[in-house]
């Protein structure tokens, strides 16, 4: 494939996946709203993936401060531990972490599962019975998606900053109360909302991201393997391209 | 079996796709209570025909009536009144893999908003499932199914709705000849039982032998020939005569 | 459809846990910032912020009871900085509190500490204006104590070479060791004591002219017995006399003065002699006079020993023999 061709080729992906989204966003406010199925998603997207997000999340609070301690020590800064962690965690780390292997648990699974359905008609056969499969699979993916990876990476904040704690207390003793103090005091409204409010992009990428890879599946096997492939790289390149916009803007806005 | 009202009407139906132009000119007409087999090689444009019936894609020119209301122009919600009255079976089945056997045949039910309570819904299951004989299939996952287990399951979910029209497509398609057997009976059983008319995809000569009133042969997009099998068995244009003789050697 | 509530039981305590989290976290922040709870404005002018910004602490005696709201700028001298206090304080500030910015820790944010002064005053009122305290800056601080440093090394440097000019100086201990120097001083203090008598007489002198002049002599005396001039006259008489007291104590002082020094000198509690009579001093004098002494002892050993090498033997003889040509000569 010449490059010619293949810069053709994803000028006319970007396309259709931003006919996509406009797709979604038409479907999105217009009745009839498949409640029942979006907690359903909802219940899958984001409380299955809780234990994989928690452990992953607790391993990095705790990798991290452990990282952090030799120089901090050297700094003599020792005592700031517990204030560096909590930012690094809530501003960047939480987020993009969750963010990542949600991707890659979400994206995937959604990606091979409307793939597959799409190969076996499943999708034909729900426009048939009298469902807009579209409402139905995508808005309800998407929309749990952008709602649950912001909670799943609250609650990952949560869970990794009780591994910093522990991380903390790994080589000398600071009591949970005191450490819990001095996080909330280094953190600022700042620290917080622009990481939480770029979750729901975040949610939202990897939602579409994986719905768009599904729905347009190629028949066959492959295909479905594809499609499941392509929306986990693709989100994930999505995710870090998000992170760099986010933090231009807040710098722009002066949040920062 | 004399036709006496048509349910479904189709007159110069033009659908391509890119420069394959699939249905060129394609004219035909379904009554009531009569099983109409397309006959056609693969690829002829059985299956998109089948599905610019449903809605499921749009034609090019052309219109097409069912139940003498013209569904080029309708909104979702209009087609959908329209489905819940034409059955589509599906070559692959199209079972919900993330669903029980239950849930597959509740989901057209619930969906076309249909009034009914709880009772009913699980009455009509339970009939739909008897009719096919695979009411023990109950709780079941369609993948812990066999593959004439999961078309007739399919089937009964077309059933379910009690549709007056229903399509299918290949029906006999990946399955033995037994099985495939054993699914025509049950086609041609449905259609003496609810009366329904019938629109059915196939290059099964088998299939078309016992399920037919009338057959159509599609070719180069268009209607090529029409008649009854024993008249098309003896046509003597070789395009037609293809299909029989494929039958013969076998 | 068990199953289905249980699901929804866990759905629903997973995204109450992750709201009441972020809830309770953005709470805590924004408690900390002092946005809830009753407060109340207080403001200051400073000449310098010093990089003080909005959302620093404001302390009272060590302890957080507000925010820094927002920093004005008045006009080019003058910067005025709002805080939010905690209402619960407002109590116990007082009008004449003072208000000054420092840093928390040497690298730490800046904060805005409020210090209550000695003196009674009503306790502060929504809106008031508090005076400023001139803190000092970190910054500063550190360039002065950089300063300081440096003026401490020329200082040294300074004091270093003077006292090795003071040592290698002998003009300096001759005129210690002088004997002259107290008579000189006490030839000047003489000096002094006789001008001061000079200047006792002139005053004398000047007296009996202004009495001439008070008791109307002539028609200078006319002119002078108006009083406000006599008086102005009498003043400048008695500055003379001041002089003359003054100058008659500092004589007294070098007199004393010179006494001290002598005495230093001879009994030795004082500096001088300190300097002079440091054993410690003389011990490492006597040492490298010693070292000198061996040095040219081994200096003449070696000539010795050269005297018999092989090599310089006929050298030294030849030197001999003119020696003892030139004492014959010389004879």
């Amino acid at each position: 494939m010449s490059n010619q061709t293949r810069f053709q080729a994803f000028l006319s992906e970007a396309g259709e996946l931003s006919r996509f989204a406009a797709r979604f966003f038409a479907q999105c406010f217009r009745p009839r709203y498949e409640v029942s199925e979006f907690i359903r998603q909802c219940y899958i997207i984001g409380y299955q993936s809780l234990p994989l997000v928690g452990l992953t999340g607790f391993i990095m609070g705790l990798v991290l401060t452990l990282q952090l301690r030799p120089s901090m020590v050297d700094y003599g800064v020792e005592s700031q531990l517990p204030a560096i962690v909590g930012i690094a965690i809530v501003r960047e780390i939480g987020p993009v972490i969750t963010a990542l292997i949600f991707a890659g648990k979400i994206g995937s699974s959604i990606g091979a599962e409307l793939g597959s359905m799409k190969v076996t008609e499943q999708i034909d056969a729900m426009e048939v019975s009298g469902t807009n499969p579209f409402k139905y699979l995508v808005v309800t993916r998407v929309m749990a998606a952008v709602c649950m990876l912001p909670i799943l990476s609250v609650l990952s904040d949560a869970i990794s900053l009780y591994g910093a704690y522990l991380g903390v207390n790994v080589r000398g003793a600071t009591s949970f109360h005191l450490f819990w103090v001095e996080v909330i005091d280094s953190l600022a409204f700042n620290d917080v909302l622009p990481a939480f409010i770029k979750t729901f992009f975040f949610g939202f990428a990897v939602g579409i991201i994986g719905c768009f890879k599904g729905y347009n599946s190629k028949k066959g096997t492959e295909g479905v393997g594809h499609s499941a492939n392509s929306a986990v790289v693709l989100s994930s390149v999505v995710i870090f391209i998000l992170d760099l916009l986010a933090v231009q803007i807040t710098d722009l806005l002066g949040f920062n | 079996m004399t036709p006496s009202e048509s349910v479904m009407k189709i007159s110069h139906l033009y659908k391509s796709f890119g420069n394959n132009h699939v249905l060129i000119d394609f004219n035909f007409e379904l009554y009531k209570g009569e099983n109409v087999v397309v006959l056609g090689k693969s690829g002829s444009g059985k299956s998109v025909l089948i599905k610019c019936i449903i809605g499921l894609l749009k034609p090019d020119e052309g219109t097409i009536d069912v139940f003498d209301q013209c569904i080029n122009d309708m909104d979702d919600t209009e087609l959908d009144k329209i489905r819940a009255k034409v059955g589509f079976l599906f070559q692959s089945n199209a079972l919900y893999d993330s669903m029980t056997v239950r849930e597959n045949l509740e989901f057209p039910l619930r969906r076309h908003w249909i009034e009914v309570s709880q009772e009913e819904v699980n009455n009509m299951v339970m009939e739909a499932l008897e009719d096919v004989g695979l009411a023990h299939t109950i709780d079941m996952m369609p993948i812990e199914l066999s593959g004439g287990m999961r078309k007739r399951i399919a089937l009964a979910r077309t059933l379910i709705l009690k549709p007056d029209i229903i399509l299918y497509d290949e029906p006999t398609t990946g399955l033995d000849s037994i099985t495939g057997s054993e699914i025509i009976s049950l086609m041609i059983e449905i259609k003496k039982k609810y009366n329904t008319s019938s629109l059915i995809i196939s290059h099964d000569m088998n299939c078309v032998r016992r399920a037919s009133d009338r057959v159509v042969v599609l070719y180069d997009g268009t209607c090529y020939a029409a008649g009854t099998y024993a008249e098309l068995q003896h046509h003597t244009d070789p395009k037609v005569k293809q299909f029989f003789e494929q039958e013969f050697k076998q | 459809m068990a199953k289905q509530t249980f699901n929804n039981v866990r759905l629903g305590a997973f995204v109450l846990a992750g709201l009441t989290f972020i809830i309770v976290l953005l709470y805590l922040i924004g408690k900390n910032q002092h946005l809830f709870g009753s407060s109340f404005v207080l403001k200051v002018q400073l000449d310098n912020v010093q990089g003080l910004k909005s959302g620093n602490n404001v302390r009272y005696a060590g302890i957080d009871v507000g925010t820094v709201k927002k920093i004005n700028i008045l006009n080019d001298t003058t910067m005025q900085v709002e805080m939010v206090i905690d209402e619960l304080v407002k109590p116990v500030i007082r009008k004449n509190a003072i208000v000054s910015i420092r840093t928390d820790g040497l690298v730490g944010n800046k904060v805005v500490e409020i210090s209550s002064s000695k003196t009674p005053a009503s306790p502060v009122e929504d809106g008031d204006v508090l005076s400023a305290r001139k803190s000092i800056d970190t910054d500063e601080m550190l360039r002065t104590l950089s300063k300081t440093n440096n003026d401490l090394a020329i200082i040294t440097e300074g004091l270093k070479t003077t006292i090795g000019k003071i040592n290698n100086s002998t003009a300096l201990w001759n005129l210690l060791n002088e004997e002259g120097i107290p008579n000189h001083l006490k030839k000047s203090a003489y000096n002094i004591h006789q001008a001061t008598d000079k200047a006792n007489r002139m005053i004398a002198d000047l007296q009996s002219i202004v009495l001439g002049v008070k008791n109307g002599k002539g028609s200078l005396g006319a002119i002078v017995t108006d009083t406000a001039l006599g008086q102005n006259l009498n003043a400048a008489v008695l500055k003379i006399k001041e002089v003359g007291d003054q100058a008659d104590r500092l004589s007294q002082q070098i007199s004393s003065a010179v006494k001290g020094i002598q005495k230093d000198i001879d009994q030795g509690p004082g500096t001088v002699n300190a300097l002079l009579k440091d054993s410690a001093m003389a011990n490492k004098l006597n040492r490298s006079l010693e070292n000198i002494q061996k040095g040219t002892d081994g200096f003449n050993q070696n000539m010795e020993a050269l005297k018999h090498n092989f090599f310089f033997r006929g050298y030294f003889r030849k030197l001999e023999k003119e020696k003892k040509k030139q004492a014959e000569q010389n004879q």
